[in-house]
C-alpha cells in the first residue's frame, strides 16, 4: 500500500485501483450557503470527491475555499480549485494554508478563464479587473509540492506544519497546438501533479491517441488521469461546445444522435427536453465506459452543469455505484 | 516604440474648459509614428479646438508647437519660456512626456491629449501591435523571440492554457495565441525541447510590480557632473 | 475621407467639404463647380462655426 500524501478519499480510491469518480459543484452568487448545502447532498455518495469551482468564467461566486469547507461539513469531500487569475502567490499560499487548516485535502490548479469572460449575457462581470497571473498552473503545482514535501513557502521560508495536499492540475488534451499538449501535461506532472482532470471528451479516439503520446512521455507513472465527461443536455449544447468551446471536439455522429432524440418528441417542448436529457445521460455512460478502457485513465470527472441530479443515474448506469468506502474513514 | 492614441475629442474639449490660453504641444518621435501626437496631429487638434470654440462661442486661444522629443529635456528646454506663457499645456506626447514636462515647466498644468498604451511595432501601415511588456528580465531566448508576458493574455510561462482556439486567444479572435506562435516558431528553429523545461515562478520585482524604476549609468552621470563643475 | 470624420466629430455636416480634381485648363468646369457648390451651401445655411462667431460678436 503506497504511503498516502494527503489521505483524502479521492487519493485512497485511486490508490485502491478502482476507477475514481469526481463530480462538480458550482457555488452560488450569494452570501447564503443553502445552495452549496443542497448540491452537496445531491452529489454525496455518487462521487469520491467533487470539484468546487473557483469563480468559473470570472463570475464572482462563493470562493472555492469557503464552499469546499461547507461541502465538507455536509459529508461531501471537496476538490478545491485555485485559479491563477485572481490571487498572487502570497494570497494563494495563505488560502492554501487556510484550506489545509480547515481539513481540505484535494486542490486542483488551473489557469482560470480570463476576466473578460465575466461580461456575458445579462451579466456585467468584472472585465476591467486587474489580471493577476503572478504564477501559472505549472508553477502553482510546484508551489503546492514544495509546501507539502519540503514544508517551505515558495520564497523559501519554513512552514511550521506542512499542508498535506493531493495535488491536481487540468489538461486540455485536444487543444491547439495538438502535438504540444502531451508535453504540456508532462511539465505539470514533473512539477508534482498527483492527479489530472481533463476538459470534456467526446472524441474518444483522438483522446486515446493523445493519451498514448502522453504515456510514452512517462506522464502516468505516478499521476492518475481522470477523463472529463460533460453531460450533454441537448443537440444545441453539443453544437455550441463543438464550435465555441476551445479544446472540445464533438463527432458529428453524436450531434446527429441527439438531434434524432429531439425529433422523436415532435412539437412537444417538454418531451424534447426529456428525451434529449435521457439521451445525454446514455451518451455520458457510454463515454465513461469507453474512456475507462484507455490505458492510463484511472477515473472520470463528471461535469453535469447545473444538473447535479444527473450524476446518480450516470454513475449507476456506468456500473460505478456504490462508491468505495474505507473502514477507517 | 511607445504606442498611444489620441483621446476622444469630447474628452479633450472638456479638459480645456476654463482655460484661456492653451498650447497643444506635439512630439515628433513615437507618437508621430503612430499618428497620434506629432506636429501634424497637434496642428490638427489645435484647429479643431479653435473651430469648436467658435461653434460654442467660447473665448479660448489655442496654439500648437512641436519638438523632436519630450523625454529628453534639451528638446523642449529650447522653447520652455514660450511654453510657460500658456495657462494650459495640452501635451500630445506620451505619458512620459506629460510627466517629464510637468517636472520642468513650473506653474503651468500639463494635461494628456494621448492615451498611452503599449510598446509595439508597425507590421503594416496603420497597424500597431503590442510586443513587449517591459518586464525587466527578458526571456525571449527561451521562447523563440515571442514574448509570453506581453503577448499571452495570461502571461503564462510554461505553455498554453485550455483556451487556445485554432491558434487564437480565448479573449478575442483578433489575438494570436502567443503559445501557439511560440511552439510553431521553436519547431521551425528545432529548439522545441527547450519548452519541456519548467520555468519557475518569476521575480516580478524587475517589472512595475517592484515599484517605479530608476537606472543610473555611473560612468555617464559622473562624467556629466564633472563637466558641469568645470 | 479622414477630414470628413473630424468634421462630424465637431458637429459639422461632412457634405460641407468636397474634393474636386481639375487641371488649370478647365476654366468652365471650375466655374460650374463653384456655382453649384455655392448654391448647395446656400441651401445648407450658415455652418455651426459661422453661427457661433456671429453670436460672439453680439455678446
Amino acid at each position: 500500500m503506497t504511503t498516502m500524501k494527503s489521505g483524502s478519499n479521492l487519493e485512497r480510491v485511486i490508490a485502491s485501483g478502482q476507477p475514481a469518480v469526481t463530480g462538480e459543484l458550482g457555488p452560488p452568487m450569494s452570501a447564503d450557503p443553502a445552495e452549496v448545502v443542497h448540491k452537496a447532498h445531491v452529489l454525496k455518495g455518487f462521487c469520491d470527491a467533487a470539484n468546487i469551482t473557483d469563480c468559473q468564467t470570472a463570475i464572482v461566486r462563493i470562493s472555492s475555499v469557503a464552499a469546499a469547507v461547507i461541502a465538507q461539513r455536509e459529508g461531501l469531500e471537496p476538490v478545491m480549485q485555485m485559479t491563477c487569475r485572481d490571487r498572487n502567490r502570497i494570497a494563494m499560499q495563505a488560502d492554501l494554508l487556510g484550506a489545509a487548516a480547515l481539513g481540505v485535502k484535494n486542490c486542483l490548479c488551473i489557469a482560470g478563464d480570463h476576466q473578460s469572460f465575466g461580461k456575458a449575457g445579462k451579466l456585467n462581470g468584472h472585465p476591467g479587473a486587474k489580471n493577476v497571473y503572478d504564477v501559472d498552473t505549472t508553477q502553482l503545482v510546484g508551489i503546492l509540492k514544495k509546501m507539502r514535501d519540503e514544508g517551505l513557502q515558495q520564497g523559501g521560508d519554513k512552514l511550521q506544519v506542512a499542508p498535506k495536499f493531493h495535488i491536481g492540475a487540468s489538461w486540455t488534451p485536444l487543444g491547439d497546438p495538438l502535438d504540444f499538449r502531451p508535453v504540456n501535461l508532462k511539465k505539470k506532472v514533473d512539477a508534482g501533479a498527483d492527479f489530472i482532470q481533463t476538459q470534456g471528451i467526446y472524441d474518444v479516439e483522438l483522446f486515446r491517441s493523445q493519451m498514448k503520446k502522453a504515456a510514452d512521455l512517462g506522464c502516468f507513472e505516478r499521476t492518475a488521469m481522470l477523463a472529463g465527461i460533460i453531460v450533454p443536455k441537448s443537440a444545441m449544447m453539443l453544437k455550441y461546445m463543438d464550435s465555441s468551446v476551445s479544446g472540445i471536439t464533438v463527432p458529428p455522429a453524436l450531434i446527429a444522435r441527439m438531434a434524432k432524440a429531439k425529433e422523436a418528441a415532435g412539437d412537444d417542448k417538454k418531451k424534447m427536453k426529456e428525451l434529449q436529457e435521457a439521451e445525454g445521460i446514455k451518451i455520458a455512460i457510454e463515454l465513461i465506459k469507453q474512456v475507462l478502457d484507455i490505458p492510463g485513465v484511472k477515473g472520470v470527472h463528471v461535469m453535469a452543469i447545473e444538473w447535479e441530479s444527473a450524476l446518480e443515474p450516470i454513475v449507476k448506469g456506468a456500473g460505478l455505484y456504490p462508491r468505495p468506502t474505507f473502514a477507517d474513514a | 516604440m511607445i504606442v498611444g492614441t489620441q483621446k476622444p475629442f469630447p474628452e479633450i474639449w472638456e479638459m480645456v474648459q476654463g482655460f484661456k490660453r492653451v498650447l497643444v504641444f506635439g512630439c515628433n518621435t513615437c507618437v508621430a509614428i503612430c499618428h497620434a501626437g506629432g506636429g501634424k496631429e497637434a496642428e490638427i487638434l489645435a484647429t479643431m479646438l479653435r473651430m469648436k470654440a467658435a461653434e460654442e462661442g467660447v473665448a479660448i486661444e489655442v496654439k500648437d508647437l512641436a519638438v523632436q522629443r519630450h523625454c529628453e529635456p534639451e528638446y523642449f528646454d529650447q522653447v520652455i519660456e514660450e511654453v510657460r506663457g500658456y495657462d494650459l499645456v495640452l501635451s500630445a506626447a506620451c505619458g512620459v512626456g506629460v510627466n517629464f514636462l510637468t517636472q520642468r515647466i513650473g506653474n503651468v498644468p500639463v494635461y494628456p491629449a494621448i492615451n498611452t498604451s503599449f510598446y509595439g511595432a508597425v507590421p503594416k501601415a496603420g497597424v500597431f501591435v503590442e510586443l513587449c511588456a517591459g518586464c525587466g528580465n527578458c526571456v525571449l531566448h527561451l521562447t523563440g523571440g515571442i514574448c509570453p508576458i506581453a503577448r499571452c493574455s495570461k502571461s503564462l510561462m510554461n505553455g498554453p492554457c485550455g483556451g487556445t482556439d485554432k491558434g487564437k486567444c480565448e479573449v478575442s479572435k483578433d489575438i494570436d495565441c502567443a503559445w501557439y506562435l511560440i511552439v510553431e516558431r521553436m519547431k521551425e528553429l528545432g529548439t522545441l525541447a527547450k519548452l519541456s523545461e519548467i520555468q519557475p515562478p518569476r521575480n516580478w520585482a524587475t517589472a512595475r510590480d517592484g515599484g517605479p524604476k530608476r537606472i543610473v549609468l555611473e560612468h555617464i552621470a559622473e562624467e556629466e557632473a564633472a563637466e558641469v563643475k568645470k | 475621407m479622414y477630414v470628413k470624420k473630424l468634421m462630424t466629430t465637431l458637429g459639422i455636416d461632412p457634405a460641407r467639404l468636397e474634393m474636386f480634381n481639375l487641371s488649370a485648363a478647365q476654366g468652365p468646369r471650375w466655374a460650374e463647380i463653384c456655382t453649384q457648390f455655392i448654391e448647395k451651401m446656400r441651401a445648407f445655411g450658415p455652418s455651426p462655426i459661422a453661427d457661433g462667431l456671429r453670436k460672439q460678436k453680439c455678446v
